[in-house]
């Protein structure tokens, strides 16, 4: 199974600077915290899917369209109870749902899906490396950032030996889907033991590789991926920024809210 | 030309252990020569490859004595970042060493390591792709090539380092015949260019090729020379539980002149000495046709929800009461997709299996397993007790029966696979092949009908694999229906009763076991050949399948 969302297109959004996309993604976050009122969100959320489109991300956005659909749908459904607005709609007892805490409840549901959608655009067009390089160039420390990425880069692997465990223990007879709880985790050590056994036994061969390739983190090294920053990533940044101050200003003057919070 | 290697009275034992790894190795390899190493379980290959870049003694701790010099420097003085420019390694397991998410970045990893300038690494990524054959894979991901392919991403991405000596511990034993070929002639062209090399390996026929055969037993080095010298001494390879060549082995037994390694060398020397006359090969081997079918597949297609691959496509297929089937073909051709619907671990898209006229759909899981037993490749993907008795009664446990039962089919199995006595032993200290007989056991006990082994023989040596089929062998005797899925031409030959050849999720051939192997050109066709002695057989026209009955064929004649 393929755990990784990088999809290997060549747009100008691939294009760029790792350090930009880090930095374009934590803007865009906060982009989506300013407003609160449905459509601006909306609005907002609309842009992104513009965005995927122009980076060839939307088969992203389709892997986990239930996923998006589920975040919008519950947090309709939920915020309503949990903020409290002027103009009641209905209520019963101590619960009220108000048209404000309503309008709030479908922004939070787009802005849970514009985080989510971010989020998937920055991973389409960002390799595991690129990433780490961004944030070496970042000033993270090489083996911090070596470690983060080999262990993202594991997860598959591990998965992989995991799905193979459970199929060996359940051809032997494990039952893992009957019993109470206590009984269920009891069944869990028969797939546990392996797999840590697995990890340690595959980290210790990486271990190996690696020293026999002559890794030291401590060293000088080069990198044959050398990013640039380059005119359009200050432009883009620029760009964002300056997007993300517009949008603040708006909110500061009332634009854009349902309610005075978050 | 200078030493490439010189090893002075080396000894090493790992920390924590009392038994010696290495003892008084002695050894002088010039440079430009091709060695390969080979011995029992055990016998120190793998620490002596690791001496060689100073994993041994700097990752690995231990008692070192001696002195290993590769080029003039001292290993045990270096650290291994220093040895990674001199002795390039290439582990067994292709999957450990690969860990980036695109080939060129795997590629760049070892020059980026020497801080080399980015052109240079270019450079270097660009003429050792295309040195393995990999050069139109450069985007690709390391996780989707084909088993070949990541051995040879393995080691080209160690030769980017550019090592003056490679090492190569057992390459090629998680390969299937293609990616064995595929990862052999990679070895060729490094020797054509004259670059130190030295391998670990089984397979005699490969051992043909080298400078040098060296044969270790027990930590310490019993044979050095010419392979015509060392791999014609049959007794001693016996002893270092080594393949012998076996069409020497044939030719020792029927008394004939010449020494040949290979079965081109075999029909020369007949045709020189006018030794037998080839003459046409009877085929048409027994079936089970009438014994009753256990195993029924009828049209079943297979796709991988994950990634929409056609895994199986209209296989139909019979397993009868008592049978011995191998399952063979390239990595990826469906065998164990196939097996794993046989005991209902993967669900068909299409068509059904039934077992004894029953969808297996329809069994309950902890029933199956008392029906048709799974023994998966690696045996410790299922290890989990702190006893050999604890992990073989796992499955009589979860199917409820009482502690005197469960008592008795313990001991039963372990009996049958040959570990009686070894009820409290901790299973994670047994070598792997007893570790593999503890799986096989644990799935036994059980006793189901039917038993499916996933590669039972990969990663033991000669003489554990000899164990594990004999074994499988007295399994058969006494009832079970045995299908493997192998790698293994010879074990296939020697054991099987019917062969089904795989490819492309389709069934290219399945027939009687000698049948099979008379179809070299179908056989090719899934990337397969027979092995050494049915390709002399072939040659002669001989129905024997072992070199036993061969003997007696050829002596009748």
């Amino acid at each position: 199974m393929n755990i990784f969302l990088y999809l290997d297109e060549n747009t100008w959004f691939h294009r760029l600077d790792s350090r930009t996309k880090i930095l374009g993604v934590l803007l865009l976050f906060c982009m989506a915290m300013v407003f609160n009122h449905p459509l601006y969100v909306a609005g907002f959320a609309l842009g992104l899917v513009w965005l995927a489109a122009a980076a060839k991300a939307l088969p992203n956005f389709w892997r986990v369209r239930y996923l998006l659909f589920l975040l919008v749908a519950f947090s309709t459904l939920l915020w309503p109870f949990f903020a409290k607005g002027p103009t009641p709609l209905w209520s019963w007892g101590r619960l009220q749902v108000s048209r404000e805490s309503l309008l709030y409840a479908i922004a939070m549901g787009l802005r849970l899906a514009s985080f989510v959608g971010a989020g998937l655009i920055f991973l389409s067009i960002t390799t595991n490396e690129e990433f780490t390089q961004g944030l070496i160039r970042l000033r993270l420390p090489y083996p911090i950032a070596f470690a983060f990425s080999t262990a993202l880069r594991l997860v598959p692997t591990f998965a992989g030996a995991g799905a193979t465990i459970v199929q060996a223990q359940i051809s032997r007879g494990l039952d893992v889907e009957s019993g109470n709880i206590f009984q269920r985790a009891g069944k869990f050590i028969p797939l546990a033991v392996p797999l840590f056994i697995y990890a340690i036994r595959h980290t210790n061969m990486l271990a190996m590789a690696l020293e026999s390739k002559g890794f030291n983190p401590g060293a000088p090294r080069t990198w044959y991926y050398d990013p640039q920053m380059r005119r359009a990533d200050y432009l883009v940044l620029a760009l964002l920024t300056a997007l993300f101050l517009g949008m603040l200003s708006l909110r500061l003057q009332g634009y854009g809210q349902v309610l005075p919070r978050l | 030309m200078g030493a490439a290697i010189s090893l002075q009275d080396l000894s090493f034992t790992y920390a924590e252990t009392t038994r010696p790894a290495l003892r008084n190795i002695n050894g002088h390899i010039e440079e430009g020569t091709f060695v390969v190493v080979m011995g029992h379980e055990g016998a120190g290959k793998s620490t002596l490859c690791y001496s060689l870049n100073a994993l041994v003694p700097r990752f690995f701790r231990g008692e070192y004595c001696g002195k290993v010099l590769v080029h003039g420097v001292e290993v045990a003085k270096a650290r291994i970042a220093e040895m990674a420019p001199r002795v390039g390694l290439v582990l067994q397991d292709f999957e450990a060493q690969l860990f980036s998410t695109s080939v060129e970045l795997e590629m760049a990893f070892g020059p980026e390591n020497l801080g080399l300038p980015r052109d240079e690494i270019e450079q270097r990524i660009d003429r050792y792709l295309r040195f393995v054959g990999l050069a139109d894979m450069r985007r690709r991901e390391p996780a989707s090539l084909s088993g070949g392919q990541k051995q040879r991403l393995a080691i080209a991405s160690v030769l980017a380092l550019e090592p003056a000596v490679l090492v190569m511990d057992e390459p090629t034993t998680d390969l299937d015949p293609i990616g064995r070929e595929e990862v052999l002639s990679v070895a060729d062209t490094l020797r054509q260019e004259r670059r130190t090399l030295l391998v670990v390996e089984q397979d005699p026929e490969v051992a043909t090729d080298a400078d040098q055969v060296w044969l270790m037993r027990e930590g310490e080095i019993v044979a050095q020379g010419p392979p015509r010298q060392v791999l014609t001494d049959l007794d001693l390879l016996e002893r270092c539980g080594v393949q012998p060549p076996p069409t020497l082995a044939l030719f020792r037994a029927l008394n004939w002149p010449g020494q040949p390694l290979t079965p081109e060398e075999a029909i020369a020397l007949i045709q020189q000495h006018g030794l037998a006359r080839p003459r046409p090969l009877k085929v048409g081997g027994q079936t089970a046709d009438g014994r009753p079918v256990i195993l029924d597949v009828q049209d079943v297609d297979y796709i991988y929800p994950a990634r929409e691959v056609e895994a199986l496509k209209g296989v139909s297929l019979q397993i009868r009461e008592g049978e011995f089937v191998a399952l063979i073909g390239q990595n990826g051709s469906g065998k164990t997709t196939l097996a794993k619907h046989l005991n209902g671990l993967l669900k068909p898209t299409r068509g059904e299996v039934l077992y004894r006229g029953r969808p297996l759909q329809e069994i309950r899981r902890t029933e199956i397993a008392h029906q048709v037993g799974y023994v998966f490749q690696n045996p410790d993907h299922q290890i989990f007790s702190n006893t050999v008795r604890e992990e073989v009664s796992f499955s009589l446990k979860m199917a409820g029966l009482d502690e005197k039962t469960i008592r008795e089919r313990v001991a039963e199995a372990l009996e049958v696979v040959g570990l009686s006595g070894y009820e409290e032993e901790v299973p994670f200290t047994l070598t792997k092949g007893e570790r593999q007989r503890v799986a096989v056991a644990s799935v036994l006990a059980a006793q189901p009908e039917v038993i499916i082994l996933d590669e039972p023989t990969t990663g033991l040596d000669y003489r554990h694999q000899r164990n594990m089929m004999e074994m499988l062998r007295a399994l058969h005797r006494r009832g079970h229906t045995v299908i493997i899925i192998t790698h293994s031409m010879w074990v296939t030959a020697e054991y099987a009763e019917r062969v089904i050849v795989m490819k492309d999720g389709q069934i290219l051939l399945d027939a009687p076991t000698r049948d099979a192997f008379a179809e070299e050109r179908i056989l090719a066709e899934a990337s397969l050949r027979p092995p050494t002695l049915l390709r002399l057989g072939n040659y002669l026209g001989t129905s024997a399948l072992t070199q036993e009955a061969m003997v007696e064929e050829l002596r009748s004649l």
